[in-house]
C-alpha cells in the first residue's frame, strides 16, 4: 500500500493556452479507494499518466508515492519503479494477441527481467481469482469481459502497492462490467493495494471511498463517499 | 521475450513472409552472380589447366584457345604440317599432339588427334585407344556404347552438314572424365580426318592442304565441298595408324604441346611466336578473357546491388510504417513496466530475425540457382563448373549480417524514443 502526495502538478501542451492538468496539491491515503470522474477532456487520463509516471509534469512539481518522488527519476528507473509498484488496467485491455492468458499475465515481468520463482503459480492463482480457468487459452479467442479479467490479473501479478484503472468497465456489457468492478475492489482489498479508478460507471463510483471530480484540468470537487452516503 | 516475438511474427506471418522472400530473392541474386562467375572462372581454368601450350597459325589467341581447349567450332587458319614434326622431335617437348576438327556426330565434335593426346589427357575408363584409321575413343560424357558405329557428319549435324559415307568409326574405348570440353568429344586418328577431307600427306602439297583444310576447319556446313575442289577419298578403316610426322604432314589448325619444364614452356612459346606460328599459354589467354568477364560481372553485381538497395529501402519503409501502427502496443508494453531496452530489443530482434532468415534463404536459393545453371552449362560444354563457397564468403556474410543488424536498429530506436503516453493516446 502506497500513499500519494502530489504538489505543483502542471501539464501543458504546445499550442494550448491553459494547462490540461493543474493540481497544486493532492493527497491520497495508503489503502484508500478513490474514483476520479469528470467530463471528457477534463484531464482524467492525463492524471493517470502523471500518477504512473508515463507523462512528465512541468519543473517544480513532485509526485510522491510513499516518499519516492517519481518526477525526479530517470526514464529508466521510472519504468522499473512503475513495473514494480503500479498495476495498470486500461479500457482497451492491451493484451497481446498470440499469447495465452497466463503468458500475457507474465509478459511484463518477463520483459522487465523481474520474474520471481513463484510468479507462474501466482499467475494461475490470480487467473482463478478473476474467475478464469483456461490458462492456456489465447487471449484473442476470449470475450471482452474475460480479456479485462486477464488484464486485472496481469496488473496484480507483482503485488503492486497501487492499482490504477482507467475506465475499466467502459467497453464492457453490464454483466461483465459488474463482475469487473467487483473484482477490482475485492482484489485491491485482498492484495492491500491503493485503488485509483477513473470511471463514470456508478457500479464503481458508488462503491469507492472517495470521489474526485475534475473539470478543465482542475479539481472541481473532492468528497468522501461515506459522508455522501451517510 | 522469445515467446512474445514469435507470437508477434506468427500473428503478422503474411507480412513477415513477404519481407523474408524479398530479402531472400535480393540476396540470392547477388549470391548467384558471385558463385556463377567464380564457377565459370574456376571451371574454365581447370579445363585449360591440362593444356600447357597451344601452337597454331597466327591469328586470334582467344580463337585458338576457344577452338583447341574448349572445342568451340570456329574457323582457324592452318599452319604447315612440319611444325608438328619439329615439335615432336624437340627435346624440350614431352609430347605434342595435333588436333583437327571439321566433323561431328549427334552434337559431339569429332576431333582428329594422335595417341599422344589419348595417352596423356586422361586414362581410359574402358576399352582401348584407337589403333586403326577407323577406330575412335569417346569422351566420358559421350553417351555411345563401345562398338558403336559413328558416321561423321560434316560440320555440325544441327546445321545440316552432309554425312560422310566413306568411313564409319567404331568406338573402341572411353576416356575417364576430365571435367573439360574434351569429355564431349569423339577422338579419332587425325590421319582419318585428313583422308576424309582429301588432305592426306601423300596426295597434297602444303598449300593445297591449307586451303582445303581451312575451309573445312571453318566448320562452315553450308559450303559446297565439291565445288571447293577436294574429293572425298575412300578411307580404309583397317589402315594402320601413321604417326610419323614429317614435312609432308598436312596443314593443321592447332597442336597441343606438353613441355618438359616451365623454362622449356617459356622458351617454346618464344620460339613458336614467329615464322608463321602462334604459341599461347591457355592460362594467360584466359586471364585476358577474365578481364572481360570481370567487367560483365561488375555490371551484374551493380544490378544485384541496386536490387538489394531497393529491397533494403522497401523493408526499412515497411518496418517504419509497421512501428507506426504498433505505437499503441509499444506504449502499452512501456506502461506495464517493460523497460525501454526491452522494447528496443523486441523490435530489433523481430526485424533482425526476418532479415537473417531472408539472407539464409537467399544464400540457399542463390547456391541452388548457380548449381542448376552450372549443371545446364556443363551439359552443353562438358566443362565442369564447380559451384562452391570460399572462406571470403563468410566475410561477406558477416558484413551483410552486421549491416542488416544496424539497419534493423533504425526502427528499434524509433520505438525506443517513443513516449509511452503519446503512444497510448494514438
Amino acid at each position: 500500500m502506497l500513499p500519494l502526495d502530489l504538489s505543483q502538478i502542471s501539464v501543458s501542451y504546445p499550442g494550448l493556452l491553459s494547462p490540461v492538468l493543474d493540481i497544486p496539491s493532492l493527497s491520497i491515503v495508503a489503502g484508500s479507494r478513490v474514483v476520479v470522474t469528470g467530463a471528457s477532456g477534463s484531464g482524467k487520463s492525463t492524471l493517470v499518466n502523471i500518477l504512473t509516471g508515463l507523462e512528465h509534469c512541468a519543473a517544480g512539481g513532485s509526485i510522491r508515492w510513499g516518499g519516492t518522488d517519481i518526477a525526479a527519476m530517470s526514464e529508466r528507473s521510472r519504468d522499473r519503479w512503475r513495473g514494480a509498484h503500479i498495476g495498470l488496467v486500461m479500457q482497451d485491455f492491451h493484451l497481446f494477441p498470440g499469447l495465452s492468458a497466463v503468458d500475457n499475465i507474465l509478459l511484463p515481468a518477463r520483459l522487465s527481467r523481474a520474474m520471481q520463482p513463484g510468479d507462474p503459480d501466482r499467475a494461475l492463482m490470480l487467473l482463478y481469482a478473476v474467475g478464469l480457468c483456461r490458462a492456456g487459452q489465447k487471449v484473442e479467442t476470449m470475450s471482452r469481459g474475460e480479456m479485462q479479467r486477464v488484464a486485472i490479473a496481469r496488473a496484480l501479478l507483482r503485488k503492486p502497492g497501487v492499482l490504477i484503472a482507467d475506465e475499466p468497465t467502459a467497453s464492457l456489457d453490464s454483466d461483465s462490467g459488474d463482475a469487473v468492478a467487483r473484482l477490482l475492489i475485492d482484489l485491491s482489498v485482498s492484495n492491500e493495494s491503493t485503488l485509483i479508478v477513473v470511471s463514470h460507471d456508478p457500479r464503481l463510483t458508488d462503491r469507492l471511498d472517495r470521489r474526485i471530480t475534475l473539470s478543465a484540468g482542475r479539481i472541481a470537487s473532492d468528497r468522501e463517499h461515506r459522508e455522501m452516503a451517510a | 521475450m522469445t515467446r512474445f516475438i514469435l507470437a508477434d511474427l506468427r500473428r503478422l506471418w503474411a507480412g513477415s513472409l513477404v519481407v523474408v522472400l524479398l530479402i531472400a530473392f535480393a540476396t540470392a541474386l547477388g549470391v548467384a552472380v558471385t558463385l556463377q562467375e567464380r564457377a565459370l572462372r574456376l571451371g574454365s581454368a581447370r579445363a585449360a589447366d591440362r593444356f600447357d601450350l597451344v601452337v597454331g597459325a597466327p591469328g586470334s589467341e582467344t580463337q585458338l584457345l576457344l577452338s583447341s581447349v574448349f572445342l568451340q567450332p570456329s574457323p582457324l587458319p592452318l599452319m604447315p604440317g612440319d611444325v608438328l614434326a619439329k615439335l615432336a622431335a624437340d627435346p624440350r617437348v614431352s609430347w605434342a599432339a595435333p588436333i583437327g576438327f571439321g566433323d561431328s556426330f549427334s552434337g559431339y565434335p569429332i576431333v582428329g588427334t594422335s595417341t599422344a593426346l589419348t595417352a596423356n589427357l586422361s586414362a581410359l575408363a574402358e576399352g582401348r585407344v584407337f589403333s586403326k584409321a577407323g577406330e575412335a575413343v569417346a569422351g566420358a560424357a559421350v553417351t555411345l556404347p563401345l562398338g558403336y558405329e559413328v558416321k561423321p557428319a560434316h560440320g555440325l549435324a544441327t546445321l545440316g552438314g552432309e554425312t560422310h559415307t566413306e568411313l564409319a568409326y567404331r568406338v573402341t574405348g572411353r576416356m575417364a572424365p576430365t571435367g573439360t570440353s574434351w569429355d564431349r568429344a569423339i577422338l579419332v586418328p587425325i590421319q582419318s580426318v585428313w583422308n576424309l577431307h582429301g588432305m592426306a600427306a601423300h596426295e597434297d602439297d602444303h598449300d593445297r592442304a591449307a586451303e582445303a583444310g581451312g575451309a573445312h576447319h571453318a566448320e562452315d556446313p553450308g559450303h559446297d565441298d565439291h565445288a571447293d575442289g577436294h574429293e572425298h577419298a575412300h578411307v580404309d578403316p583397317d589402315a594402320p595408324l601413321d604417326e610419323h610426322w614429317t614435312a609432308k604432314t598436312p596443314g593443321l589448325p592447332a597442336i597441343l604441346v606438353k613441355p618438359k619444364t616451365i623454362a622449356d614452356a617459356y622458351k617454346l612459346r618464344q620460339d613458336y611466336r614467329s615464322n608463321g606460328t602462334l604459341a599461347v599459354f591457355p592460362g594467360e589467354v584466359l586471364t585476358n578473357l577474365y578481364a572481360t568477364l570481370g567487367d560483365a560481372k561488375r555490371v551484374l553485381s551493380a544490378v544485384a546491388a541496386g536490387a538489394q538497395i531497393l529491397v533494403a529501402a522497401a523493408v526499412l519503409m515497411v518496418t517504419v510504417m509497421h512501428i507506426g501502427q504498433r505505437r499503441r502496443q509499444i506504449g502499452a508494453l512501456r506502461a506495464f513496466g517493460a523497460p525501454q531496452s526491452a522494447v528496443l530489443m523486441v523490435v530489433w530482434l523481430e526485424l533482425f530475425i526476418l532479415i537473417a532468415l531472408g539472407i539464409a534463404f537467399g544464400f540457399a536459393i542463390g547456391y541452388g540457382a548457380a548449381t542448376m545453371l552450372s549443371m545446364m552449362l556443363s551439359g552443353e560444354s562438358g566443362i565442369v563448373l564447380p559451384v562452391g563457397f570460399i572462406r571470403d564468403d563468410l566475410k561477406s556474410l558477416a558484413v551483410i549480417a552486421v549491416f542488416s543488424a544496424i539497419l534493423a536498429l533504425a526502427p528499434a530506436l524509433l520505438a525506443y524514443r517513443q513516449s509511452p503516453a503519446a503512444a497510448l493516446r494514438a
